[in-house]
């Protein structure tokens, strides 16, 4: 298996599970595990490769041209990450399965999740810059679906929400900072970056990077001040924060500082931004941790602790600072991970996480109680966990380095609280739940798991154990391998072991240990007696209400400058859009004279003249009418286009004149569909017209002429030049013999620019189902909520013979009978038609839009003289699945060319004889213009009927607004 | 052609002239709406089924094969001019009920409750 294929394994199990049955728990789990095992074990099997520093790479080329690849590297780091991500990825699976409850639709659950294990993957694995900014933002929006997964619950939509806003401000700088990078470098691939960190860090946008950058990794990792989103994103399903929050998305950013450590790392500007940031992180955190009573929320405090402290070891500008930070990713995630399910199981088993009512659990569950304790000891660092030995190397490096003497006194005490408080809160977490006396008054009788829930836990706490006891032999061959390409390929010396003798690190040690023991138990005799109920200091300081506050103000500004600068009045924007039009045009035509062509001009027929003069009446009275007859304008509009489609017959060109006549109908349906939501326009006689009215009637005369002459001059001056050299001839040349199609118009539609015409019927679908969405929340205006009038003039339930279809039961009864009788009847005539403009449309005028315009048409005059129920009644229409199948089987034809070793959409005409018929021309184009018919039946009924639903749909009046009523 | 086919095409063209041309004058001159929906739907119509005839035959004569396809104006005709004058009258009908004309016909039915 490629890395390509590694990379797309999860993606194909997010496709896979988002189809299988929504509540199919343990098929899911199954699938989602399995994939995510094979997985790892496709990673497991890379270790050969790259343990003595070796680097895979594959790269498939994109677009050369550009200069852009997919390049997936391997190398140590990666190799560590993506083991991270595909095991706790397969742990966490099987935990899910025991964990969501039978009524949540897992399925989303799962697809969400393996997307998001492959976007992980794509981040660790990703060999350029760019590619690897695009992952981190599909990490960042597969975890808003995953802390939205119980999307009716408020605070897990505001906590997705306020995820979201912050780590993908965070991925914007990161993009800035990598383009930033890319310029400096002048490539984007990794190994280019890698090998010039000299030249980055003597650059004078090296600050300009590295803040970017920095405020990328800072996001992710919710490091101060950024830290506010990841104790709210808690309202996810704690199997997402397990894995989310603890061991994979919020280590991305700490992996991207150990990426760039090499090329970043070594200067002031590093040093002060990430310590500064890491180490008030991994104190305030702590802080906080400590006076948390949701078990979760103390995890997610000491989670950010614990990511300021590996910042804050990048930061530390030592290489065996950087091999101490990449160990306590590891080990961080082991016990994090775990720690997160314990608490989830309590949670399950309990139905509360608040650690004030939860005690005594150890009789209960003595099994999770065990797990949990050995898991936050080591989260504590008590010795023998692998907690202890990151630490302690941390506690190394504060008291050796050399900087400032402030810093230099300054950091061990830091590094000491930290440690104290770290103690303090997992005392919180694994003793004061587990043990005293039990609780009673539990909202569930708490009892130990199933077995295969607390499998995940016991592997992960065994791994912390082993780590803890004998890291040298587990460890240590992976932790070189994955800390080599950190440092930038010479590891430092360094001695895995439990005892290193005694000194200031192992002091610092014991004096956490005896401090947080005696902190806790002050802070619990505290509690107890109900002071110290709140986080001191910084219960005030609040992220998120300044996160909110930021937000309202973002908001209120954004609309204040669209009132300065915009108009709802759709007089004003049609003036200023046409109005710029003009200048634009007039700009461009600066100093080029407007003199008309010398091509031979046509005689001027009488007829033809005529025709013009009605078509030009018809537009004019339609202007003239727009403002109080809007019907009658609606009827001269129609004329105005007939006549255009006659003036397209003129001039030998059927297929436009068919295709107008038959858009001139449904347009005409759709304005007035439309019009029964436009309030109602009186004259008002005792209104005198103004000067000021004059003044701007004026003014839009001019412009309105100014525009149409304009236009009309243009044309008449490109007309009357003969026509330039242009790719026409090619396909009047090549119609019949290469496209095996007379009617040149649609072998140009369906076969010569065929790829065109699916993006058109792709836009047109999409269209047909945004209007859809649209429509569905639309809200008329107040006034024109009620009956139109004509409805209003006879009670709704009266039987006369004046009723329409809609009161007699909807037995498109009423004087409706005739013309409905009529048009069922020509609803067969109308396929009929149809069928003749699809199946000859190749050689003669005619096609797949044409022909689905006709059947649309018909099934509209259904809708038109029977009512909507009726039609809807007897006709499953279900435009989507006609847009469906149409697009499904114009792409289907399309790669049925590929199949056979064509290029996509390549035409292929079949000739047969068939009895009675004779001779048939079947040209695969056929079937793609069979689509087309398809996907133009279905956008055109979905809007029209979609407006249409709306005259029968019930509309309450508006609420009255609060805005308004406030100010 | 014949001169007995050209003169039967002639008759049928100038004859189509003059029922539209009486289309025209009832419709420009009759009193009341009801009596002037007429004129378009008859004498219009009869007008048009002239020249369709007369051009079916005087193509099928002069390419010596039969030519019907003019006939299907006569078709679309009788599709859409009932519904037309149908749908007119109903209009007119209703606004002259609904403002209390004094010449309205009474309704076939009396209205009722369900």
């Amino acid at each position: 298996m490629s890395l390509f294929a590694l990379l797309l394994l999860p993606f194909a199990g997010s496709l896979l599970t988002a189809v299988l049955p929504t509540r199919a728990r343990t098929a899911l789990a199954a699938c989602a595990g399995l994939v995510a095992a094979v997985a790892a074990a496709r990673v497991v099997s890379l270790y050969p490769q790259i343990r003595d520093g070796g680097v895979i790479r594959e790269t498939v080329s994109w677009v050369p041209s550009l200069g852009l690849d997919l390049t997936l590297r391997v190398d140590g780091f990666a190799w560590m990450f993506a083991l991270l991500v595909t095991v706790i990825g397969a742990l966490v699976c099987l935990y899910a399965r025991y964990y969501m409850s039978p009524d949540d639709p897992v399925a989303r659950f799962y697809a969400f999740f393996l997307a998001f294990m492959g976007a992980m993957l794509g981040v660790v694995f990703s060999g350029n810059l760019v590619q690897l900014v695009v992952f981190w933002e599909l990490t960042s929006v597969v975890s808003f679906l995953l802390i939205g997964y119980w999307h009716h619950h408020v605070d897990a939509r505001r906590g997705a929400r306020m995820a979201l806003t912050v780590t993908g401000a965070g991925g914007l700088a990161l993009l800035g900072g990598v383009l930033v990078l890319g310029h400096i470098v002048g490539s984007y691939d990794l190994d280019v970056v890698l090998g010039s960190g000299a030249l980055i860090r003597s650059h004078a946008l090296y600050p300009v990077a590295l803040v970017l950058v920095v405020v990328g990794a800072l996001t992710k990792s919710a490091q101060f001040p950024f830290h506010f989103w990841l104790p709210r994103a808690m309202a996810a399903p704690t199997p997402v924060s397990a894995y989310l929050h603890s061991a994979t998305m919020v280590k991305a950013g700490v992996f991207l500082l150990a990426r760039l450590w090499p090329v970043l790392s070594g200067t002031e500007w590093w040093f002060w931004l990430l310590c500064g940031a890491g180490a008030s992180t991994l104190l305030l955190g702590a802080f906080i941790a400590m006076f948390q009573n949701d078990l979760k929320r103390v995890l997610a405090f000491s989670t950010i602790s614990h990511l300021g402290l590996i910042t804050l070891l990048f930061g530390l500008n030592s290489p065996l600072a950087a091999v101490a930070g990449v160990f306590h990713i590891m080990n961080h995630a082991t016990f994090k991970a775990s720690l997160f399910m314990a608490a989830g199981i309590v949670d399950h088993e309990t139905g509360t996480r608040d650690i004030r009512r939860l005690n005594g659990l150890m009789r209960s569950m003595p099994r999770t109680g065990t797990l949990a304790l050995v898991a936050s000891g080591a989260m504590a660092g008590v010795p023998l966990l692998n907690g202890f030995l990151s630490k302690e190397m941390f506690f190394a490096e504060a008291v050796f380095l050399t900087a400032h003497p402030t810093v230099e006194v300054g950091l061990p005490l830091l590094a000491t609280l930290a440690g104290v408080f770290a103690v303090v809160y997992s005392l919180r977490f694994g003793y004061e739940i587990f043990f005293g006396e039990p609780s009673t008054d539990l909202p569930r009788h708490p009892e130990e798991p199933p077995g295969w829930m607390l499998k995940p836990v016991e592997l992960l706490v065994v791994a912390c154990l082993v780590v803890g006891v004998a890291p040298s032999i587990s460890i240590g061959p992976l932790l070189a391998a994955a800390a080599r390409p950190v440092v930038g390929g010479d590891l430092p010396e360094y001695h895995l072991a439990v005892w290193h003798g005694f000194g200031a690190p192992l002091v610092m040690s014991l004096l956490a240990i005896v401090g947080g023991v005696v902190g806790y138990l002050w802070l619990r005799s505290h509690q107890r007696s109900g002071r110290l109920n709140e986080t001191p200091f910084f219960e005030r300081f609040n992220g998120r209400r300044l996160f909110e506050s930021g937000l309202v103000t973002a908001t209120r500004l954004a609309r204040r400058a669209l009132r300065l600068v915009s108009s709802r009045r759709l007089q004003a924007q049609m003036f200023t859009i046409i109005g710029v039009a003009i200048l634009l045009a007039l700009l461009a035509a600066r100093g080029v004279p407007l003199v008309w062509g010398d091509r031979e001009r046509l005689p001027a027929s009488h007829e033809f003249v005529l025709l013009w003069v009605i078509g030009m009446v018809c537009a004019v009275g339609a202007a003239v009418m727009a403002k109080f007859h809007r019907l009658v304008a609606t009827t001269l509009m129609g004329g105005a286009g007939l006549v255009t489609a006659l003036t397209f017959l003129w001039f030998s060109a059927p297929d436009l004149a068919l295709t107008q006549l038959v858009v001139e109908v449904v347009t005409t349906i759709l304005f007035l569909l439309g019009l029964r939501w436009l309030p109602m326009r009186l004259h008002d006689p005792s209104r005198r017209t103004t000067m000021r009215d004059r003044v701007r009637r004026g003014r839009d005369l001019l412009l309105a002429v100014g525009a149409g002459a304009g236009l009309a001059a243009l044309s008449y001056a490109l007309l009357t030049r003969p026509a330039p050299q242009s790719i026409s001839p090619f396909f009047l040349d090549r119609a019949l013999p290469e496209g095996g199609g007379t009617n040149v118009v649609n072998v140009m539609l369906v076969d010569f620019r065929a790829f065109d015409t699916i993006g058109e019927i792709t836009v047109l679908g999409a269209v047909a189902l945004t209007v859809y969405a649209l429509l569905r929340r639309f809200r008329p205006p107040a006034e024109s909520i009620g009956r139109p009038q004509q409805q209003r003039v006879l009670p709704s339930d009266v039987v006369t013979d004046l009723v329409k279809p809609r009161a007699t039961g909807e037995r498109a009864g009423g004087y409706m009978m005739v013309p409905a009788t009529i048009a069922r009847l020509l609803l067969p005539f109308s396929f009929v038609v149809a069928a003749h403009f699809l199946l000859r449309g190749h050689n003669e005028p005619g096609g797949g839009f044409v022909a689905g315009l006709v059947v649309a048409i018909a099934y509209l005059t259904q809708y038109v003289f029977s009512g909507t129920r009726w039609a809807e009644g007897r006709a499953h229409l279900l435009p989507p699945r006609w847009i469906a199948v149409g697009l499904l089987l114009a792409a289907t034809t399309g790669l049925g060319a590929v199949a056979v070793g064509y290029p996509f959409l390549t035409s292929h005409t079949a000739h047969f004889t068939l009895p009675l018929v004779g001779e048939v021309h079947l040209p695969s184009a056929m079937f793609f213009d069979l689509g087309v018919f398809a996907v133009v039946v279905g956008a055109t009924l979905l809007i029209l009927t979609a407006l249409a639903h709306q005259s029968i749909r019930a509309h309450r009046p508006p609420a009255p607004n609060k805005r308004t009523e406030a100010s | 052609m014949s001169l007995w086919a050209e003169v039967a095409v002639a008759v049928l063209l100038v004859s189509s002239g003059l029922f539209v041309l009486v289309s025209a004058l009832g419709f420009a001159r009759l009193p009341d709406f009801f009596l002037r929906m007429h004129p378009p739907a008859l004498a219009y119509t009869v007008g048009s089924w002239c020249v369709s005839f007369a051009g079916a035959l005087y193509f099928s004569l002069l390419e010596g094969r039969l030519a019907l396809h003019p006939l299907l104006v006569i078709a679309a005709l009788g599709v859409t001019v009932p519904v037309t004058t149908l749908l007119l009258a109903r209009v007119a009908l209703f606004r002259r009920r609904a403002a209390g004309a004094p010449d309205t016909p009474p309704p076939l039915t009396p209205p009722r409750a369900p």
